[in-house]
């Protein structure tokens, strides 16, 4: 497989003049911005309301996948319990929506901080842990938090918090259950910040130490990088965007519940990652957004989702095991 | 003479082996020290209680006079000043070979995440500084033409090239080369022998791991030989290569000795 079609792209990118990328660029923006326009095309959904899909699954998919990618595809850190941060964020939303007279946007830094929080404590005793042993803690931890979730009554146990307020009027966009465009455009704001961070960090330092603890961590500690530090960090922004996930889905469903937090959504996004093809951004987004699109429009995949998705997945890793869009493998010409 | 590192009664057990026995050994300031001995004899391991691979069993490890590095973190052992190259070629293949000096440069960098993510004055301007400087080492080490390949694409002896470049870039006192000639023809040995002067002429300490005799013998101010995990010799290159004892650990014991 010698074909990379993200060379192919990263290559007509850059021998474009800058006038080029920029229109590119905003009108990506802007086809994205106008997507909840096309319900009336061939990009309907027959069983569930076009524009809520875009936002749950689509919309949060692409989010939480970019935020694993980050742990996984960029760092080689295996985290099977991603699902975790989502749920910490949701019910931050949750309890906090129901109990006190916070507003969401006032909620959505809590969250967020309280889904990194978590992240660090995680990450400080397990970081130290490698390869399958990592796997193995980061899968215990999803399942006890939705298990400590199910269990305490304070919370609603089994049956969960119904009733969580929604999002306050912004501007003129009011968000109703009749009126799902305003969450699409708030998680794709998001999905714009998390796109323009990872862009950022991956070009400087932060994403040459998660390279290169992916790579060699060994030599990677004996070439001065703080392994311990980078890799803390890469669980905490991970988090802190499966937080972000978690609070906007609670104040777009108004309930919750644990059965909503399964090993399946964390192995899910996991696949969303791996089948679009770990470490890149775009190939990420790709992989999201047919998981998570394709079965909701074509309903006899969504009877049989895990086995048609088990299926894929095999074919995939034998035909391009490195997903749709793999990681950067070209080389800059020698003018740079 | 300065010491920039001192090994003072160290001993390395891995269960029931002793790879190193009370070793005592210094580098003194500038100078190429070459440590040879048989296979096994714990030249390597040498290597990885000085860079925090492995915590002494006994004894210290005193680097630049004052610091010692036992039980200090490998990345502030790399910060403190020492830095090394591998055995076995171990780059960072898909990062181009730019990248990975600068990656080992970021030792030295001051900003971090908030810095990076805002594109803050101070992380522009050492992101460009780190850049500059690691075109620099791989000028330095003749690599330059090859800076954006990626590591895994490289020849051999451009490996083992950005292998001694990667290490420079952390800014070390002490670099610490691990066989750096291995697999290389006659005349690349020479160059390598002539890099790697220049590079202790440019004010950097050399400790060396060598099997080549002739490279040793050309280059190195002091020897020091190990067997079986302990020190043998310690002189210059010509008392060492006439010192019965280093001969035997080589050659073995004539079989009229007994």
């Amino acid at each position: 497989m010698a074909f990379n079609l993200r060379d192919k792209g990263a290559e007509l990118w850059e021998r474009s003049p800058k006038p080029a990328r920029v229109a590119i660029a905003s009108s990506a923006m802007i086809f994205a911005i106008c997507l909840p326009f096309l319900g009336g095309t061939f990009l309907n959904t027959p069983i569930s309301s076009y524009e809520a899909v875009l936002v749950y699954p689509v919309g949060l998919f692409v989010l939480m996948a970019l935020g694993l990618n980050i742990v996984v595809g960029k760092s080689g850190l295996l985290d099977l319990g991603y699902v975790a941060f989502f749920a910490i964020g949701a019910y931050t939303m949750a309890i906090l929506g129901t109990t006190t007279s916070l507003n969401f946007w006032e909620i959505l830094p809590i969250g967020i901080a309280l889904a990194m929080l978590s992240g660090v404590i995680l990450g400080l005793p397990t970081l130290r842990l490698r390869g399958d042993y990592l796997a193995i803690v980061t899968l215990g931890f999803g399942e006890i938090v939705r298990i400590v979730a199910l269990n305490t009554m304070a919370i609603g146990g089994p049956n969960g918090i119904a009733n969580i307020p929604t999002p306050p009027k912004f501007l003129s966009l009011e968000y109703t259950l009749q009126n799902q465009k305003a969450y699409y455009w708030t998680v794709l704001l998001l999905i714009f910040l998390v796109i323009w961070m990872i862009r950022r960090l991956s070009s400087r330092r932060p994403g040459r130490a998660w390279e290169s603890i992916r790579q060699d961590e060994d030599v990677a500690d004996l070439m001065g990088v703080r392994t311990l530090k980078y890799k803390i960090w890469a669980f905490a922004i991970g988090a802190a965007i499966g937080g972000a996930g978690g609070v906007v889905f609670a104040a777009k469903s108004m309930f919750v519940a644990p059965e909503m937090f399964t090993l399946n959504t964390s192995i899910l996004i996991l696949a969303c990652v791996v089948f679009g093809g770990m470490g890149n951004i775009w190939g990420v987004i790709t992989g999201a957004v047919i998981l998570a699109y394709l079965p909701e429009r074509i309903r006899f995949i969504s009877d049989a989702r895990l086995l048609i998705f088990g299926l894929v997945l095999v074919i995939m890793m034998n035909v391009r095991a490195d997903g749709i869009l793999p990681r950067k493998k070209r080389e800059k010409s020698l003018q740079s | 003479m300065k010491k920039v590192l001192e090994l003072k009664g160290v001993t390395m057990q891995f269960g029931g082996v002793t790879a190193l026995n009370d070793v005592n050994l210094h580098v003194n300031e500038g100078e190429i020290l070459a440590l040879i001995g048989p296979n096994g004899a714990g030249k390597t391991t040498v290597f990885n209680v000085v860079t925090g691979v492995y915590k002494v069993t006994k004894g210290d490890i005193v680097f630049n006079g004052e610091i010692s590095v036992v039980g200090k973190k490998r990345w502030q052992i790399t910060e403190a000043g020492i830095a090394r190259t591998f055995q076995n070629v171990r780059l960072f293949g898909e990062m181009t070979a730019l990248e990975n000096v600068i990656t080992a440069g970021d030792v030295r960098s001051k900003s971090g995440f908030v810095g990076s993510l805002f594109g803050l004055p101070r992380s522009r301007r050492e992101e460009k500084a780190n850049r500059e400087k690691a075109m620099e080492l791989l000028k330095f080490m003749g690599i330059d033409h090859v800076a954006h390949k990626l590591g895994k694409n490289l020849p051999y002896g451009d490996q083992r090239r950005l292998e001694i470049a990667r290490a420079l870039g952390t800014e070390p006192k002490l670099l610490l080369l691990d066989e750096p000639a291995a697999g290389f023809n006659p005349s690349e040995k020479v160059a390598l022998a002539e890099t790697i002067k220049k590079i202790r002429d440019a004010g950097y300490t050399i400790l060396l791991i060598e099997h080549d005799m002739s490279l040793i013998m050309g280059i190195s101010d002091r020897v020091v030989v190990l067997d079986f995990g302990s020190k043998i010799a310690d002189d210059s290159p010509q008392v060492v290569q006439n010192d019965a004892r280093v001969i035997e650990a080589y050659l073995g014991v004539p079989a009229d000795a007994s």
